[in-house]
């Protein structure tokens, strides 16, 4: 019970603010006898599907000798299109709007159905060899059947896996249990991380602009600024040479990102921005002093702290629909 | 807490639940306009994100003024401790400051400002009792960890931080942890901190964020029985972990074992049971987590079946469950049974949406391609638990 907003509600009611019938129904909820389990449910059908798709893929690689290699890629095949044809036949029609899911397990049904498929058509690639040397590419063709689907069934959940798979084909992983920008060469995985953040926030102005899904601008925008700032913050603190070049480029899209998130309204993008750049000035703070053991390095990154937390007041301040 | 503090947060709650009521419709603008005008609150309420930046800066304010202090000073042994000390009560009065302006109370530095204060009075103590040869190692930890019981639980009741109410509570068990019979003090004050906690949790008279820090006792001191009362807590001695100093640990006798055991089934059972008849959704989430950890204490000691299987089994029976749960929900007149709904009610999902994106990215994403080697292989699940990978794993 939440008695503040029980007081509340009798005190609003009394005074006619609110009209009984709905005093009587928030009062409901703020005396707990009417509760919510939409969370609960979400996290057990996250779940379960966490589990499940492990299952299959231990059950896979321990017993693909057993069972013979097209009776598992055929039963992987049957369980995922079992789970899309249930998608399908309760999906509402498309929209390039918002379309609301028909119900909470939707959204699960559907990442169930395409993680066996993703699951499925790794293990055929594994045996069969079907792209042969070009084999990575498969990673590129599970993203685009992941983007695809979340365009079609209007998922955000499935649209954020999409594009972190086709980060991680570029060989940029977000996955908390792999490297994150793994063992490839860190140059070209810095490119490949910047490249692609590129093209995410393009696909993230142009939803807007064409007005096509426009509310995954969020997920390109984050992802997008994410591997942007993430891939320039690397070059800047981790390459030896030329770190000046990566400062530049990384302050000079900081400022670009705070600017139009300032203009536009998007506080996320702003913090990114400004903690993108508070990383790459301590560098330069830094630098002069390598080697030294003297505390004015700290002073002045203290000093740039402070100058950030006013931006952020500032900013706070004036941002439109903040 | 200040009593205008407490009054602006019950204005909050009041203002909170309007907005809810018309995100869903529920009301509409004049009627949400005059709620707020009745329930006016002066204190200015960034998003979490703006708050979560505050706190990122007043953290790297904070500790890079220290270390560039103490490089500066190059204090030894009592002279850090002053040191710290000095930095921690600047902070502290630096809180008092924010907390009492409406500007600057709810945007996150009071908060940061406030945790690191304490972080470096602590440092600041531990320090000093290092350095103190006729204090004994274990005598110096007892008197840490009860120093931070203290300044924790005076921290949460004057800034009213929950996460400074768990901090202290934590600290109260693991001083338990190095004392004779520590478990069973476990399961003893943890039984006592739930009842009290219990009693407190829809108290009027208690400002909205210490009945908040009321809910975080009642689970730490959960998870606490919990960890006392598991039998493979009992068989590894995971508390003997927490008392480093102590003598070598006692096998448990069988009869303790079996005790543990059927705590480990009955304890979750009963939190779930509570959530259940309370209608508290997040005593129904602890159950669900202690039900999970139940099964896979039982899974290690009895080999029922595969891991595979095991898997499979359990995920199927969650998504079944998930599903039939809304199903019912949602098949009855109202879409209510037993005053439980999936409806979101005048809840926000916003926050809801994006823990869900970044769990499934976080999780489900395969491996970078880059990393894995060049000779090609069926990694289980495709990814590290789930997505699509083939790679050297096979």
């Amino acid at each position: 019970m939440n008695p503040d907003v029980v007081a509340a509600i009798a005190r609003l009611s009394r005074e006619g603010t609110l009209s009984s019938e709905q005093a009587a129904l928030f009062s409901r909820v703020a005396r707990r006898e009417l509760v919510s389990v939409r969370v609960e449910i979400r996290a057990l059908l996250y779940l379960g599907v966490l589990l499940l798709t492990s299952g299959v893929g231990i059950f896979v690689a321990e017993h693909h000798a057993d069972i013979g290699r097209w009776a598992i890629a055929a039963s992987i095949a049957v369980a995922s299109s079992a789970c899309l044809a249930w998608v399908i036949r309760s999906a509402p029609p498309f929209s390039w709007g918002e379309v609301e899911s028909p119900s909470v397990a939707f959204d699960y049904v559907l990442l169930l159905g395409l993680l066996l498929f993703a699951s499925d058509l790794a293990y055929v690639e594994a045996q069969f060899t079907l792209l042969g040397p070009r084999w990575v590419h498969h990673l590129l063709v599970v993203a685009s059947v992941y983007v695809v689907a979340s365009y079609r069934w209007d998922s955000r959940v499935v649209l954020s896996l999409g594009l972190s798979t086709l980060a991680a084909w570029r060989g940029v992983s977000v996955s908390v249990m792999a490297h994150s920008l793994g063992a490839g060469g860190a140059g070209a995985l810095r490119v490949n991380a910047v490249m692609l953040g590129l093209l995410y926030v393009i696909a993230a102005v142009l939803s807007v602009r064409l007005d096509r899904k426009a509310h995954f601008e969020e997920i390109f925008g984050n992802a997008g600024l994410l591997l942007l700032f993430g891939g320039l913050v690397s070059g800047v603190m981790l390459s030896d040479l030329g770190w000046g070049t990566w400062l530049v480029a990384l302050l000079v899209l900081a400022a670009a990102v705070m600017w139009i998130s300032f203009r536009v309204g998007r506080p996320a993008y702003f913090a990114q921005a400004v903690l993108a750049a508070y990383v790459g000035l301590v560098r330069l703070v830094m630098v002069p002093f390598s080697g030294q053991s003297t505390g004015l390095p700290l002073l002045l990154a203290a000093l740039l702290g402070v100058g950030a937390l006013v931006l952020v007041f500032v900013a706070y301040k004036r941002m439109p629909g903040r | 807490m200040r009593r205008q503090s407490i009054a602006w947060e019950r204005a909050a709650e009041v203002r909170d639940a309007a907005d809810g009521w018309r995100r869903a419709g529920a009301i509409g603008a004049p009627t949400h306009e005059a709620i707020k005008n009745a329930y006016p609150d002066p204190c200015v309420t960034p998003s979490a994100v703006w708050r979560v930046l505050t706190a990122v800066m007043v953290t790297a304010v904070v500790l890079c003024s220290f270390g560039a202090f103490a490089l500066a000073i190059r204090p030894r042994e009592v002279g850090l401790s002053l040191l710290l000390w000095l930095f921690g009560g600047a902070c502290v009065v630096a809180t008092e400051r924010l907390e009492g302006s409406l500007r600057l109370a709810r945007r996150g530095a009071a908060g940061a400002a406030a945790f690191w204060g304490i972080v470096l009075f602590l440092g600041g103590l531990g320090q000093l009792l290092h350095e103190i040869r006729a204090i004994s190692g274990e005598d110096a930890l007892r008197l840490f960890l009860l120093t931070s019981a203290l300044t924790w639980a005076a921290a949460c009741w004057r800034w009213g931080s929950p996460l400074f109410a768990g901090l202290s509570v934590a600290s109260v068990f693991v001083l338990l942890a190095q004392v004779p019979f520590g478990r069973t003090l476990w399961i003893v004050v943890g039984a006592v901190l739930v009842g009290v906690a219990a009693r407190h949790l829809d108290d009027g008279a208690l400002a909205p964020s210490h009945r908040r820090a009321a809910m975080v006792v009642l689970l730490v001191a959960v998870a606490a029985m919990y960890v006392a009362l598991n039998s493979y807590s009992l068989d590894q001695d995971l508390l003997h972990e927490l008392r480093p100093l102590a003598p070598q640990r006692v096998v448990p006798s069988t009869v303790l074992f079996a005790g543990a055991a059927v705590a480990t089934a009955l304890l979750p059972l009963g939190v779930l049971a509570w959530g259940w008849r309370s209608r508290r959704p997040v005593l129904l989430d602890a159950g669900i987590v202690l039900v999970a950890l139940s099964l896979v204490t039982l899974r290690y000691y009895v080999h029922v079946a595969p891991l595979w299987a095991v898997l499979l089994v359990s995920g199927a029976a969650l998504v079944a469950l998930a599903l039939a749960v809304e199903r019912a929900l949602r098949r009855v007149p109202g879409g209510e049974q037993a005053g439980f709904t999936t409806d979101a009610l005048f809840s926000d999902d916003r926050g809801q949406r994006v823990l869900q994106v970044v769990a499934v990215a976080g999780t489900l994403t395969p491996a970078a391609a880059a990393a894995a080697s060049a000779e090609k292989g069926f990694v289980p699940g495709g990814g590290a638990s789930g997505g699509a990978g083939a790679s050297d794993r096979f």
